[in-house]
């Protein structure tokens, strides 16, 4: 409940805690997917009891927490009015970077921070493109999405690498196999990045400035935001969460891929508007996040144990996608779709 | 240091400036927008810059706020020589405001987070949000303005906003504030409101730059005029010394010899009848009739409802009830293309966002409502017939054009509207509705504005004009119509309206106002 909190948003004077808590912005569709993910949730566990036992939600958490990183990734360009749709290939670059070292002898943890160093240049590159040179982010990021992945291909002079071995077993229990707390190492990730994340959203002035940009990016500039800056930082914060989720790919296949992160860009997409963070920038809450990402956990998750083939599943989560900012657009015009249609024609 | 202010201040004489620009030259790709500008500003005075659009006044005061750099030429802020580039942060440290024309505001944001935006408080690394709500309220309520600091500015009216804008000028300690157009969305009490304010923060020593294009404004608060014509500086001089004609002949370059021009024609017959139209809460109860060859005013406050009548009328919302006909024949009308089709059509408020399609050429402006006329059967463009439509539009409205395939959004404002006006002109329109035609063009392109209405209405076409300034109400309209409250509270023949009478009507609300809230 972090997110929610933060008296400065809020009024002194909203005494009322429900009230409080509706004033905050974007809150509306945060709390409608909340109670979606709830009903969902149970309908599959009745549906399969074995759903929710406690090894099951073990492994759902393990894998929604890929999909949040992405996910915070995405929501943080999303917020500033911009998109990466680099993040499933700097996911691929990054399996194979830190795979590739780690066979050639070089020690995991200076294999992870080099890895990590590489990607966070990318997405300074990615920034640096759409706030400097003034490419559109689709164009830039699609550009850099296929370089990015040509990258993991020439890694190791394309082909997938060889085991990581016996000497990467500490770092493939960190990223994946180790449990700390009685849960997955890999959930602790996400979730300790989010709260960073999160946190530097909300209460800073990086994070203000992120959410000024793409509110309205010349008002941001004229009261002396420095928007190059700024979207830097998104497309930073966003190659990094990518980077990590890559060596969370190597640490569980023990071996570089080189498709590893295929349209993990778009599931990130699709977990950020799900959520509730709007694509046109300047608003969304990074918990919406959490919520978008758990959606499309429980119904992977679900789907299959209900023996749903890959086909109908990727339907069905491509459904919820549209519906939800379908929900969303009818929810902010008030008067439904008809007016909004309308006016834009005159 | 407050005290080494105040001496500061006071040890300045008469001749010292605030801010002195020097032979400032900018050219836009294919234009030179200034040319050898000089301006100079001193403390506690009110300084009206004027001139038509495109003059330059704007660019000038974008020099200034650091939103633009100049090509060549001085500037010097309060004694400081500004060495290379002047950017708005560095701008913004000197003390120098601007409040522009289109608002500029985080609308996802609250009105504390847009008022400190930039120059964020911080309690360690973190906001602290609590602290910059305090403050925002202790400038809003010196300002007396009531709006709370914590609502999102997207909910707010555009002059609370305006408002919000100059608490945000104030939190910075600005000392010259520029204001592009403040009162363009106003209504008369928020004006007045504003110009106390304008005139306090004058008494406090602040420079103040105020463009407007609305003259009978500059008498309540200017104290010295600078005037500009096609880039170029043309007279500085005190407010005092000018009367209003002279300072029209030198934005023009020319006398204007009639500010209303207005030719008068025989009503005919009845174009147009409206009876009980209701639409949402803003529109309750509208009846009206318009005839062929004239000029219908409709008048009123903000919010009188009269933007949505005309929106209902046209069919861009939904009406809950009323008949309209047109020349005596029933209509229904439940989307646009049902009033362009029986011959009504509408030049919206905003036309950048209603009116036109700022990213296509004029030549697609024009003929977008006219495909039906200039396609084939088979849905192809005639390109030959689409020219000359296009070409008759633009000499028939003498809109000054290189060539009709430039976008529409490098064209002047009047030249837009124009091009608005054109692409309801290639059809038969009966009826055409003006919404507020002239908000932000100059004196020059308001004429020729009237004039087209004139000559509508000498073709037999019947014309409805909506507008929030009186003086063109009074002047061009044949009958005036005015609303409050989603109703018509009063009819006025030419004759015998006033200034008054309009105020009277317009203010005339029903005394149910408990029943409201």
């Amino acid at each position: 409940m972090i997110s929610f909190d933060g008296e400065g948003i809020m009024s002194r004077e909203f005494e009322n805690p429900f009230k409080r808590m509706m004033a905050i912005r974007g809150i509306g569709q945060v709390l409608t997917v909340t109670a979606g993910l709830i009903v969902l949730y149970v309908v599959f566990g009745i549906m399969n009891p074995v759903f929710f036992s406690s090894r099951n939600i073990s492994n759902l958490l393990r894998q929604i927490a890929p999909i949040l990183l992405i996910g915070i990734g995405q929501s943080y360009v999303l917020i500033t009015g911009n998109i990466d749709l680099s993040i499933g290939s700097v996911v691929g670059m990054s399996c194979m970077i830190s795979a590739t070292m780690m066979t050639k002898g070089v020690n995991p943890w200076v294999a992870v921070v080099v890895t990590l160093i590489i990607c966070l240049a990318f997405g300074l590159a990615n920034g640096l493109l759409v706030s400097f040179a003034k490419l559109p982010p689709f164009i830039a990021t699609l550009g850099t999405m296929t370089i990015a992945r040509g990258i993991a291909q020439i890694a190791n002079n394309n082909y997938n690498t060889d085991s990581i071995g016996e000497a990467a077993q500490g770092f493939r229990d960190f990223f994946y196999y180790g449990k700390s707390f009685g849960l997955y190492n890999t959930i602790w990730i996400a979730a300790v990045l989010w709260f960073i994340f999160n946190f530097i959203l909300m209460r800073t002035r990086s994070g203000r400035h992120i959410y000024a940009i793409g509110s309205n990016v010349e008002a941001a500039r004229l009261s002396g935001v420095n928007v190059i800056s700024a979207t830097n930082k998104a497309y930073m914060v966003s190659a990094f969460v990518s980077g990590v989720v890559g060596l969370i790919t190597s640490a569980t296949t023990g071996m570089g891929t080189m498709d590893a992160g295929n349209s993990y860009e778009l599931y990130a997409v699709a977990a950020s508007v799900i959520g509730g963070i709007s694509t046109l920038g300047g608003q969304g809450l990074l918990f919406g996040t959490v919520i978008g990402a758990s959606i499309w956990g429980v119904l992977q998750n679900g789907l299959q144990f209900a023996g749903a083939p890959v086909a109908i599943r990727n339907i069905v989560i491509g459904v919820i996608v549209v519906v939800s900012v379908l929900l969303d657009v009818i929810v902010r015009s008030g008067k439904g779709l008809r007016k909004k249609r309308v006016v834009s024609s005159l | 240091m407050i005290l080494l202010v105040i001496q500061e201040y006071h040890g300045m004489n008469e001749k010292d400036y605030s801010v002195e620009m020097h032979n400032i030259t900018k050219t836009f790709p294919g234009v030179r927008a200034l040319d050898d500008v000089s301006f100079t500003l001193r403390p506690g005075e009110v300084m009206a810059l004027l001139g038509e659009n495109g003059a330059g006044k704007s660019t000038l005061m974008k020099i200034l706020s650091g939103v633009y750099t100049r090509d060549r030429g001085d500037i010097t802020i309060f004694g400081q020589a500004i060495e290379g580039d002047l950017t708005p942060r560095k701008a913004k440290a000197l003390g120098v405001s601007m409040i522009h024309q289109e608002l500029n505001m985080c609308n996802h944001l609250t009105v504390a987070q847009n008022i400190f935006l930039g120059s964020e408080l911080i309690h360690g690394s973190l906001l602290n949000e609590r602290e910059m709500n305090r403050l925002a309220k202790d400038v809003l309520d010196s300002l007396q303005i009531d709006i709370k600091p914590d609502v999102v500015v997207g909910s707010l009216a555009v002059s609370k906003q305006q408002m919000v804008e100059i608490a945000k000028a104030l939190q910075a300690k600005s000392r010259i504030l520029i204001m592009d157009e403040p009162t363009s969305a106003l209504t008369s009490v928020e004006i007045t409101q504003l110009f106390t304010l304008i005139r306090k923060l004058r008494d406090t020593g602040c420079s103040i730059v105020y463009i407007s294009h609305r003259l009978e404004e500059l008498q309540h608060i200017v104290d010295r005029v600078t005037i500009m014509r096609d880039g170029k500086f043309i007279a500085e001089q005190a407010f005092k010394d000018l009367t209003l004609n002279q300072i029209i002949s030198c934005m023009v370059g020319r006398e204007i010899k009639e500010k209303f021009p207005r030719i008068p024609v025989n009503k005919g017959k009845l174009a147009l009848s409206i009876r009980n139209i209701q639409a949402g809460r803003m529109v309750k109860d509208v009846s009206l009739d318009l005839y062929q060859g004239e000029i219908l005013g409709i008048a009123g406050l903000m919010g009188a409802g009269r933007t949505e009548m005309t929106r209902a009328l046209f069919g861009v919302d939904k009406k809950d009830g009323g008949e309209v006909e047109v020349e005596g024949v029933p209509v229904k009308i439940t989307c646009p293309e049902d009033a362009i089709a029986s011959g009504l059509v509408l030049v919206p408020e905003d036309r950048k966002r209603d009116g036109l399609c700022v990213k296509l050429s004029v030549r697609e402006n024009i003929s977008l409502p006219n495909l039906d006329i200039i396609c084939n059967k088979a849905g192809i463009i005639d390109r030959k017939r689409e020219k000359t439509m296009v070409n008759k539009a633009v000499s028939d409205l003498q809109i000054k054009l290189p060539t009709s395939e430039v976008n529409a959004s490098s064209l002047s404002g009047g030249n837009q509207q124009k091009v608005v006006v054109g692409k309801w002109l290639a059809r038969n329109s009966k009826v055409v509705i003006f919404d507020e035609p002239t908000r932000g063009i100059d004196v020059a392109a308001k004429v020729e504005i009237y004039n087209l209405m004139n000559e509508l209405k000498q073709n037999g076409i019947a014309v409805m004009f909506v507008s929030s300034e009186m003086p063109e109400i009074l002047g061009v309209s044949d009958r005036i119509l005015v609303m409050c409250d989603g109703k018509v509270t009063g009819e006025l023949d030419r004759s015998d309206a006033t200034q008054e009478k309009i105020m009277e009507y317009a203010t005339r609300f029903e005394k149910k106002l408990d029943d409201q809230f």
